[in-house]
């Protein structure tokens, strides 16, 4: 029968002993809380264990389990008193305090790798050895190679080399060990210092070698696809660059496109990345840095920039914000644009990604810095306003007409992606006025045997065409086109023909759609694909007051935003010098001056008179 | 210390010119209609003169106390307790605009737009607007009407080039309209009744300090003026003074009055997009106003946690007026002239007692 005691004890919080065991860190004023409480258990413990002897370290994660663990001693293993009844264990855990979670201890790998990792090498070669086999858990992990061999030097020499299987070159390194196994005819100096510079200087063929006593240093360098070479006495290790995996080749951009201009895109490698921009700009003071990010699996990033021309303290900047990141692992630089970006809660973007090196380097050229993130096709660029995201790039390959054209049409295709549907509810909702009676006419016909209510309609249809468009995105190669033409097609007039929407709908949300495609630059154009539907709630509750509210707050919020200190909006909110680049595309001999919002070491891109062959023609005119 | 931001002299003009032509997309220009005639256009060159005299006092006090605002300078020149009052009257002015302003707009738009709308969303609505500008400061603020002055301007444009096929000169006839003392008296004083002195002074440190105000300030005031003397001469040539003085919304009939051809026509729905957007800004600003106003009165460091008591007051107040005549009522009887203290009245007092003082210390040395 239930008392109140019982029933306090049902409704009130117990901790699951069995499954909360994953409290990284104790604090101090847990340690300190616990010690109070348990001090009279630990002293029992402490008895218990003081005869134990040497704990295995896995064993540690029952220490705190404040029941008594008898330790088997001789074998080491742990046995927790199994003659106990149940209901006596039962008892003693509920009783037990907030003390008693089991914590995971570093295992003893774990310990013995850092203690590994930030150690240096060692004379013998076994204890280099035994080392490596720690940090990489051999003989378990099948992906490192040791190789032994000997040096064919006057006496010889023992060594080994270690890398990892599928991220080296195998053909420099059979040049490698040609070189030190058949080639090296030499004598060998006594001094292990001496040898490690006879085999550098003289033995290897590497094109970058490098000479270091760390083991960090060593796992960085074959982990990136180096091999490493211990040698019998000598206290170093010989790193050299072997880098080859299987990689994607240079291939065309997929997702910008474009037909004047260079053709190439990045790839996941970062090295031809910096090579790719590099390609591009041929200058001393182009300059890589190079960090890494993330604690268990370093990833490096590097930042490009031209030291003669971006302003230090953006440079600055950037690497302080990169520098700032504490993750384990960083897979793209999505993610470091997540963290490095100044409003995370903002739809529009402050970055720009962009997979195409020539846009990386015309930023370059305006003063901005390049983020490259090992391991990902897209470079980002800070800082980035919105205007800069509806540029291609391509503008200024074609001549000043076309780009300023094709600009004009982008803005307007930019605001019809997210306020057509939102003002065609307005207008068939609360403003029938505007229209004028034939179209009116039209619209209520076909309207006529819908049976939903507009906002029905426009939901319906823009949700299946934001399923088309993510279907076609996913479903593989060939049949994902296929399907976001015979998608749109069949199901507009399938669903006309069906009476679920007017055809003029069909109509509107293609244009719509249409209009979100021409937007270059996929994060702002998946920012419109958002607000448009927060313009549909706005036009069908308030008509057009409603979609002026939806404009105050956008204009307000993407004012108030602000890439790497620089106003999203710049050069018109606040007003700047706008130059002959924001959306008209003035001819090309008036791009005299780099955009000052970036604030460049040098403002001046070319002379007031670029053309001076036209100088000389006038002189020369008859 | 608040932190305000900063913008530039471009967007400070932007910002008090369209928060001073939002009136005129309310019933005020019926009510200029009323007194002048069909002169009410001449009411608006009286106005400026003593908005620009107006703004030139303001420059002269903020010159001689560099790096405050108006709201600390009187507190210094008149003290503790007759500084509070004075500021206090300040403070009310702001909440008593912010709060008529979304009254009248709120009814403009449900006789324009939304006529089954209850009121209170409607206001609701609009102090949303105004919350989340005030509360992304005024520098977000400047720049969102540097972004949509274009808009604006070139709806008023159009809707100007729109009306010339139905413009009738002989409808400013007789050109002083009721008489040069109602006109260029009474329509002066009534024109002059503006919130941007007042305001540019409580904004002056976020505009760049007193250096920049006089520029800013009549560049900005000669904009508006402008602006709505085009409005007010096409609204008296194309509606008889007499028709103007009946319509509540006389902006709105004018759109109405659209007709390019068959397809174009009844496109009055379209500006409902521009005023409610102006309507906002004012409503933003002038609740920025009452709201840094009192921060800076209470000597509080952050002005944001005022920002919402403050708005639920402003929503009440707006409600208070039982219907739109009794607030296009107090617009005409209470505010207009009420505006004259804080904008011109205190200043003055102010650079006199500030006179004064030195002609006292003069005399003592």
């Amino acid at each position: 029968m239930f008392n109140l005691k019982q029933l306090l004890q049902i409704i009130s919080y117990q901790e699951n002993l069995d499954t909360e065991g994953f409290i990284l860190k104790e604090t101090k004023d847990d340690q300190q809380k616990a010690g109070k409480k348990d001090q009279g258990q630990a002293a029992a413990d402490s008895k218990q264990r003081s005869g134990a002897g040497q704990q295995q370290a896995g064993a540690d994660a029952q220490k705190d389990d404040g029941k008594v663990e008898q330790q088997a001693g001789k074998d080491g293993q742990n046995q927790v008193s199994g003659g106990e009844d149940e209901g006596a264990a039962d008892q003693n855990k509920r009783s037990r305090s907030r003390r008693s979670f089991r914590k995971p201890v570093p295992s003893s790998g774990t310990s013995a790798h850092r203690a590994a990792e930030d150690g240096e090498v060692s004379a013998s070669l076994e204890e280099n050895r035994e080392s490596i086999r720690q940090l990489y858990g051999l003989p378990g992990n099948k992906d490192v190679i040791i190789r032994d061999f000997t040096i064919n030097t006057v006496p010889p020499v023992r060594c080994f080399a270690v890398f990892i299987d599928g991220l080296t070159d195998k053909v420099v390194q059979d040049l490698l060990f040609q070189a030190l196994m058949a080639f090296a005819g030499q004598a060998a100096p006594a001094s292990g210092e001496k040898l490690v510079d006879l085999v550098k200087d003289s033995l290897m063929p590497g094109n970058q070698v490098s000479v270091t006593a760390s083991f960090r240093e060593f796992l960085d360098g074959v982990n990136y696809g180096g091999t490493a070479l211990f040698l019998e006495g000598c206290g170093k290790v010989l790193l050299v660059e072997t880098k080859g995996w299987e990689h994607r080749t240079v291939d065309r951009p997929q997702s910008e496109q474009t037909i004047n201009g260079p053709q190439e895109a990045f790839t996941e490698t970062l090295r031809t990345n910096t090579s790719l921009i590099r390609k591009l700009l041929k200058s001393e003071q182009l300059t890589t840095e190079l960090l890494t990010v993330g604690c268990r699996v370093r990833t490096y990033v590097a930042v490009m920039y031209l030291r003669d021309l971006a302003n230090p303290d953006l440079v600055a900047e950037v690497k302080r914000r990169i520098e700032g990141v504490k993750v384990d692992y960083l897979a793209d630089s999505g993610v470091l644009e997540q963290f490095i970006e100044d409003h995370p809660y903002s739809l529009n973007p402050t970055t720009l990604a962009t997979e195409r090196p020539d846009r990386v380097a015309s930023k370059i050229m305006e003063g901005k810095v390049a983020i490259l993130v090992d391991g990902s096709p897209f470079v980002l660029v800070v800082p980035s306003t919105m205007y800069e995201q509806l540029h291609t790039g391509e503008e200024i390959y074609r001549r000043w007409q076309f780009g300023t054209y094709v600009r004009y049409l982008r803005a307007l295709s930019f605001l019809a992606s997210f306020l057509l549907p939102g003002l065609y509810l307005s207008l068939v909702l609360f403003h029938h006025e505007m229209l004028p009676t034939e179209l009116l006419l039209a619209i209520a016909g076909n309207r006529e045997r819908v049976p939903f209510p507009s906002i029905m309609e426009v939901l319906m249809m823009e949700f299946a065409l934001e399923f088309i468009r993510e279907a076609g995105l996913r479903v593989p190669g060939v049949m994902g086109t296929t399907i976001g033409i015979v998608g749109a097609l069949i199901l507009g007039q399938a669903a006309v023909q069906a009476n679920i929407v007017s055809p003029i709908l069909v109509i509107l949300v293609s244009v719509t759609g249409l209009a979100s495609f021409a937007i270059p630059y996929y994060s702002l154009a998946f920012t419109t694909r958002i607000y448009r539907f927060i313009y549909i709630a706005l036009g069908a509750t308030l008509g057009f007051f409603g979609i002026s509210i939806g404009l105050f707050i956008q204009v307000l919020l993407t004012s108030n935003l602000k890439s790497f200190g620089v106003p999203y909006l710049v050069p018109t909110g606040p007003r700047t010098s706008a130059g002959a680049d924001v959306v008209t595309r003035l001819p090309i001999f008036f791009h005299e001056s780099r955009p000052d919002y970036v604030n460049p070491q040098d403002a001046t891109r070319a002379p007031k008179v670029s053309r001076t062959w036209l100088k000389r023609d006038r002189g020369e005119r008859r | 210390m608040i932190r305000e931001g900063s913008f530039g002299p471009a967007e400070a003009v932007i910002l008090l010119a369209i928060s001073n032509i939002a009136r005129f997309f309310l019933p005020y220009p019926r009510s200029l209609a009323e007194i002048g005639g069909p002169a009410a256009w001449l009411t608006l060159p009286g106005g400026l003169l003593i908005v620009l005299a107006g703004v030139y006092v303001m420059s002269v006090i903020l010159n001689k106390y560099p790096g405050k605002t108006i709201i600390e300078i009187i507190e210094e020149v008149f003290g503790p307790v007759l500084g509070t009052v004075f500021n206090l009257v300040t403070f009310s002015f702001f909440l008593a605009v912010g709060a008529l302003f979304t009254r009248e707009f709120a009814e403009a738009m449900i006789i324009t737009a939304l006529p089954e709308t209850p009121i209170s969303v409607i206001t609701v609505a609009f102090l949303a607007m105004g919350l989340a500008g005030a509360y992304l400061g005024i520098e977000a603020l400047a720049r969102a009407s540097r972004l949509s002055y274009l808009y604006v301007l070139g709806g008023i444009v159009l809707l100007l080039l729109a009306m010339i096929p139905q413009c009738n000169l002989d409808n400013l006839f007789p050109l002083l309209g009721r008489g040069p003392l109602q006109v260029l008296g009474n329509g002066s004083l009534s024109t002059a009744g503006v919130t941007e002195i007042i305001l540019a002074g409580v904004l002056v440190q976020a505009m760049g300090g007193a250096g920049n105000f006089l520029s800013i300030g009549f560049r900005a005031m000669l904009l508006a003026y402008g602006i709505a003397l085009a409005l007010m001469v096409t609204l008296v040539m194309t509606i008889h003074y007499q028709s103007l003085a009946e319509f509540t919304l006389p902006f709105y009939q004018l759109a109405k009055l659209i007709y390019l051809g068959r397809f174009f026509q009844r496109v009055e729905a379209v500006f409902v997009i521009i005023w409610s957007v102006v309507g906002a800004l004012k409503i933003a600003l002038t609740l920025y106003g009452a709201t840094v106003s009192l921060t800076r009165l209470l000597k509080l460091p952050d002005y944001r946690p005022l920002l919402w008591p403050l708005g639920l007051v402003m929503f009440i107040v707006s409600l208070l007026p039982p219907d739109m005549p009794a607030s296009v009522r107090l617009d005409l009887v209470f505010l207009r002239p009420f505006a004259l203290v804080p904008n011109y009245l205190i200043p003055l007092l102010v650079l006199a007692v500030y006179w004064l003082r030195g002609r006292g210390r003069r005399a003592g040395s």
